[in-house]
């Protein structure tokens, strides 16, 4: 705080200033947002909602400091999505977490001004000094449809700066207009005259409401403007959301007070019987105001309109129009589409294997080094195979993920990922899925935490819950070896080709239960009104090296930190259930000789019986009542356990329980075990019909805490994580009961 | 029922009533004339724009036959055939 007495003229100024960025999707206001603020930026989520937060401080060449909050795009305020709620919350100020902005700045995009200026419009009547950022005027301008930003600025009462976001042109200029951004004057929207007289009703009742003789407190979010008048508009303002049945925020609380709710009840049955739908009415005067704001701005003159039909035959194709001509058409779009994301995909399951075993190793030998200063005994153990695997277990998917975020910013940025979108939304709209899930989907092929960490493209929250649901069906990398060791161990006499089969039966079976869960879901879960498809096709844009760059850090970044945390914490307690509690002394000598007298490994012998004597041996135990019925025994139920840290890791796991050894050097040893392991009563343990029913198993169940924990991130809190646990496993295990049920009928009877 | 209106027969359509964009043929144009369905999805084509007899033109199904792409007020989007179906438009006339 500077010293009042010294400089009296800043006295006046805030200390910082609270700038709120609001514009619609595609209008380049994440650019516009990062050209303002470089590298000065933070990402949370808004509490309780998974809209994401973006802030970033910006100084303004008068060297003092602002706060700028990134809005979610948004088309309207008018809230249905949270999207929506969130940015109308923060505009009126109704977030406790968030400051009431001190002025809005729109970024309007001009090559697309209608419908931009249509956020605009309702922005106004918020009140908040404003300045509108003309951004894509380049675009606009090769269209042959320059605007002129004098004569908007003149139409809206705000100042107006031209920018190029991409080129950076108009910062510095806009950066200096903040500062003077100026409460626009509300305009007489062209309202049927019986609407303006019901304004006026619900308006003068709102004043009774908030003018009484005590100072309503909420008197804060209704700035005042310019004298009487500014504030009669304002309460004609908030009479117009409620007579268009907006009740978001405090709207609610104002439509349930007297006198406001008599006047509303009247205000809709007087309109009704004129035939008058007040939100239809609303917009469409919204528009009309905007088309005569549009024509001025355009440097058209007053008048008669231009008859617009021509206009059709008369424009000339856009580079847009050009490419999409391509790349949506119907052979050669198709082609395009498979050729992207076969490279996408390639990309994810092999470029990224390399390098993820180069970290696993990385971490391992490190942690190896690290133990290896540590004495024998629980804590040297814990630090090499607790710490240090924990931390391998989340950064192993940071290649994935980066890789993904890579790819996944070039195709929004450019414009192609609403195109993927109306490619595939036939296919994916038939199970009640949205256009653009189909990305989520193929990544989680090779992994479930960037398929679903990709969802964040899909707006609308039902989609993308349906999507994040029924990502982890898909098989994933991680399956690989468990469906290799199985496959290859229980069905080698079948025949390379026939147990190629059984691998794209299991593919398959995981798409069909993804796709009978999206459909069910849809019906019963996230019942409720669809969600209107609608799609823009933003124009095709170079997309920039530094928004590339940027969305790989924050993304992979918010990963490590958010879902990175629980990851670990689960692998450490997973590692303490494998470790604890210790055998003892006595039991130890017994095993070592055990193993010297029958020729066997000491150390391997251990490591087996210390794995059946922890927790998770006897958790095996425990289940194996429960999942005997399935065909498994207790090794297999210590298997599911491992499994729950990566799948991969029910391979080595087998490996420890049947003494067998590292079995990444070699799998024979294993297979061999597992096929002369038998009970008892002679029987073997691993018969086809088994590995048949726990391949099922890993199909459908969801065992990887590493899923868990991103969906509980990405749906912001623990509910749909264990929705997700009970429901696939329940259902893994019913299919798997019944493969085994029937498979030894078949076989056996 | 009636076929997809064709470039042709644009300006073929009597009634305006039983005209939906659905049914609009490829590189057509019409007018907005109403948009019907329910409230949600009544107001988020008005806001996006389906309002006061705007220009609308159809300018491709996808591939595997929805959804369509419109040109509208300057800008592209595309909603599915069961979307379509809300918007009552008046063909122009050629």
């Amino acid at each position: 705080m500077s010293s009042c007495c010294e400089k009296p003229e800043t006295t006046v100024v805030k200390a910082t200033l609270t700038v709120a960025l609001a514009g619609n999707p595609n209008s380049g206001k994440t650019t516009l947002f990062n050209a303002l603020t470089g590298l000065r930026q933070k990402v949370a989520n808004y509490p309780g909602v998974t809209v994401e937060k973006k802030t970033g401080r910006c100084k303004l060449p008068s060297g003092q400091w602002i706060n700028i909050i990134d809005l979610p795009g948004t088309y309207s305020l008018i809230s249905r999505s949270p999207d929506e709620q969130v940015a109308m919350e923060v505009l009126r100020g109704l977030r406790a977490d968030t400051p009431a902005p001190d002025a809005v700045v729109v970024v309007v995009d001009a090559s697309n001004l209608q419908r931009n200026l249509y956020l605009v419009s309702q922005l106004i009547e918020l009140g908040r000094p404003m300045v509108v950022a003309l951004n894509m005027m380049d675009l606009a301008e090769q269209r042959g449809k320059p605007v002129s930003a004098e004569a908007l600025s003149r139409e809206l009462g705000v100042p107006v700066v031209p920018v190029v976001g991409h080129q950076r042109k108009g910062i510095e200029h806009l950066k200096q207009v903040i500062a003077q951004a100026k409460v626009a004057p509300m305009p007489d929207w062209p309202l049927p005259d019986a609407m303006k007289e019901e304004l006026m009703l619900v308006g003068g009742g709102l004043a009774i409401l908030h003018d009484g003789p005590e100072d309503h407190e909420s008197k804060d979010s209704m700035p005042t403007g310019n004298g009487k008048g500014g504030l009669l508009d304002r309460y004609k303002a908030i009479a117009e959301r409620l007579l268009i049945g907006d009740r978001a925020g405090d709207l609610l609380s104002l439509s349930q007070k007297e006198p406001v709710t008599s006047l509303l009840k009247s205000a809709a049955g007087r309109m009704g019987q004129l035939g008058i739908e007040p939100m239809q009415a609303d917009i469409e005067a919204h528009y009309r105001w905007i088309e005569q704001v549009g024509d001025r701005a355009l440097g058209h003159v007053d008048g008669p309109k231009v008859p617009a039909a021509p206009e059709a035959e008369v424009r000339s194709r856009s580079w847009t129009e050009r490419i999409d001509a391509i790349c949506i058409h119907k052979f050669w779009g198709l082609l395009i589409f498979t050729a992207i994301m076969a490279t996408l995909f390639v990309s994810i399951f092999w470029l990224a294997q390399p390098v993820m075993d180069g970290i696993d190793g990385g971490v391992s030998w490190l942690g190896a080094q690290v133990a290896s200063w540590l004495p024998d005994g629980p804590v040297r153990d814990l630090v090499n195979d607790g710490i240090f695997a924990g931390v391998g277990a989340v950064v192993v998917f940071v290649p994935q993920i980066a890789l993904l975020f890579f790819f996944l910013s070039i195709l929004e940025d450019s414009g192609y990922l609403a195109r993927a979108a109306f490619l595939m939304d036939r296919l994916l709209a038939k199970v009640g899925l949205h256009g653009k899930s189909f990305i989520p989907l193929l990544s989680s092929f090779a992994c479930a935490i960037p398929g679903i960490m990709a969802t964040r493209t899909i707006e609308s929250r039902k989609d993308r819950l349906a999507t994040i649901f029924v990502a982890p069906f898909m098989s994933c990398s991680a399956r690989l070896p468990v469906y290799t060791l199985l496959i290859g161990t229980f069905f080698a006499a079948y025949g390379p080709f026939k147990q190629a089969g059984i691998m794209l039966a299991l593919y398959a079976l995981g798409i069909v239960a993804a796709a009978g869960t999206a459909w069910v879901f849809k019906r019963s879960m996230l019942k409720g009104p669809k969600p209107a498809f609608i799609l823009e096709l933003p124009t095709y844009k170079m997309p920039q090296a530094s928004q590339v760059a940027r969305s790989v850090f924050t993304n992979t970044k918010a990963f490590l930190t958010k879902a990175g945390t629980t990851i670990f914490c689960l692998s450490v307690i997973l590692w303490a259930m494998m470790y604890y509690p210790r055998m003892p002394k006595s039991h130890v000598e017994q095993v070592e000789q055990q193993a010297s007298l029958h020729n066997q490994d000491v150390d391997t012998a251990i490591a087996g019986e210390q794995l059946r004597y922890s927790v998770a041996g006897r958790f095996g135990h425990l289940i194996e009542p429960a999942i005997r019925p399935l065909g498994y025994d207790w090794k297999m139920g210590v298997g599911l356990v491992g499994a729950f840290a990566a799948r991969e890791v029910f391979v080595s796991t087998m490996g420890i329980v049947y003494s067998v050894g590292d079995v990444e050097q070699e799998a024979t040893p294993l297979e061999d075990a597992m096929r002369a392991d038998h009970y008892a009563d002679g029987r073997a343990v691993w018969t086809p019909v088994v590995a048949l029913s726990l391949l099922v198993w890993f199909v459908l169940a969801m065992q990887c805490m590493s899923t868990l924990a991103v969906v509980r991130r990405e749906t912001g809190g623990w509910k749909w994580p264990l929705v997700m646990l009970v429901y696939m496993n329940a259902l893994a295990y019913v299919v798997s009961l019944a493969v085994y049920q029937v498979g030894t009928r078949f076989l056996h009877g | 029922m009636r076929k997809f209106c064709t470039v042709e027969s644009c300006n073929q359509c009597d009634d305006p009533r039983t005209c939906t964009l659905n049914r609009l043929g490829i590189g057509c144009c019409g007018q907005v004339h109403s948009v019907g369905g329910d409230m949600d999805l009544r107001r988020r084509l008005l806001e996006m724009g389906f309002c006061n007899g705007a220009n609308v033109e159809v300018i491709r199904r996808a591939p595997l036959g929805d959804p369509i792409e419109f040109r509208l007020r300057g800008y592209h989007l595309s909603l599915r055939d069961e979307q379509a179906r809300h918007v009552n438009i008046l063909p122009a006339s050629r």
